[in-house]
């Protein structure tokens, strides 16, 4: 219910009171063009880096933390929540509506294990496709499901309408299929 | 073709493939059929270095074409028609062996439909 009348709220927002359906890019940090522009800068030691810092990724400067500076290499890049692709609103105007994403936006520095199809942190640990839980499950019903086809299948293979080869000196006579005449 | 259908639908007319005929090979025959006669000794085979599974109906020709591979070593694809003429022997044999098939399935079904013709005119004359 509660989707419908977003569902309603959104059209009657799209058809009466007309407003603007796109937000405007909050960032302008990730238009580039060459692999070297998509590096962080180094991390801001200053407040005034740190402000600086903010203001490139659209962010205010109380919400701005960057990683730690432990070699990891992620600079004055923030830390922002794991939101996965299927947790944000699917009634928002997005520029991408299939990534949920829009134009210009800072991502996660994990955006892409938070595909749609994939990483989601708030599940529990054992319901995602890489736990141990998940992998035996698979496991079983492929191997599973294999074996008892072959147990089911083994009396009849596959085979041709030929009698067995014959050989001789086994003690046993063969013969052709030419009468003998006289 | 029909193996699996054949095994699992019509399992009392389809011959038991993995042993040989159940019926009489002359069955039919007035005065029976031509032996299938080896024309190398099992001896010979065994010193030419045939497998166990190749010493069959065939193995003379497979002999011969061994010798040639020996002789005309490193040249062996002059031996081509020693080759053929082994090849042809076991593709006869195979069709000897459908042959076989569709004999005992034939006598399969022939002797269903006798049985059901005498327990038929059983009911009826009882």
């Amino acid at each position: 219910m509660a989707s419908l009348v977003r569902c309603r709220s959104s059209l009657v927002r799209l058809v009466l009171l007309k407003k603007p359906l796109t937000v405007a890019p909050v960032s302008s940090a990730s238009i580039h063009a060459w692999n070297k522009d998509w590096q962080p800068g180094p991390y801001p030691r200053t407040a005034k880096e740190r402000a600086a810092a903010a203001k490139k990724y659209g962010l205010l400067p109380e919400d701005y933390e960057p990683y730690p500076d432990d070699g990891m290499g992620y600079g004055d890049y923030p830390k922002l929540p794991p939101v996965p692709t299927i947790r944000k609103s699917q009634y928002e105007q997005y520029d991408l509506p299939y990534l949920r994403r829009n134009y210009g936006e800072t991502m996660s520095v994990d955006a892409d294990a938070l595909r749609e199809d994939w990483l989601d942190p708030e599940l529990p640990k054992h319901m995602h496709a890489g736990s141990s839980r998940y992998m035996l499950l698979w496991f079983t019903a492929v191997v599973g499901m294999i074996s008892v086809l072959f147990v089911l299948s083994d009396p009849y293979p596959l085979r041709l309408n030929v009698m067995p080869k014959q050989y001789p000196y086994q003690g046993k006579k063969h013969y052709t299929f030419d009468p003998v005449e006289d | 073709m029909g193996g699996i259908y054949s095994d699992l639908l019509q399992k009392d007319v389809t011959p038991k493939w993995r042993e040989q005929s159940s019926f009489d090979p002359n069955y039919g025959f007035p005065n029976g059929r031509k032996e299938r006669k080896s024309i190398a000794t099992e001896e010979e085979m065994i010193a030419a270095g045939i497998p166990a599974d190749q010493r069959d109906f065939c193995a003379h020709l497979l002999i011969d074409f061994y010798k040639c591979r020996q002789e005309k070593f490193p040249w062996v694809v002059s031996c081509k028609h020693e080759k053929h003429k082994w090849e042809q022997c076991e593709y006869e044999d195979w069709v000897l062996r459908m042959k076989e098939y569709e004999r005992e399935r034939r006598l399969l079904e022939r002797a269903k439909r006798k049985a059901l013709k005498t327990s038929v005119e059983q009911t009826i004359g009882a």
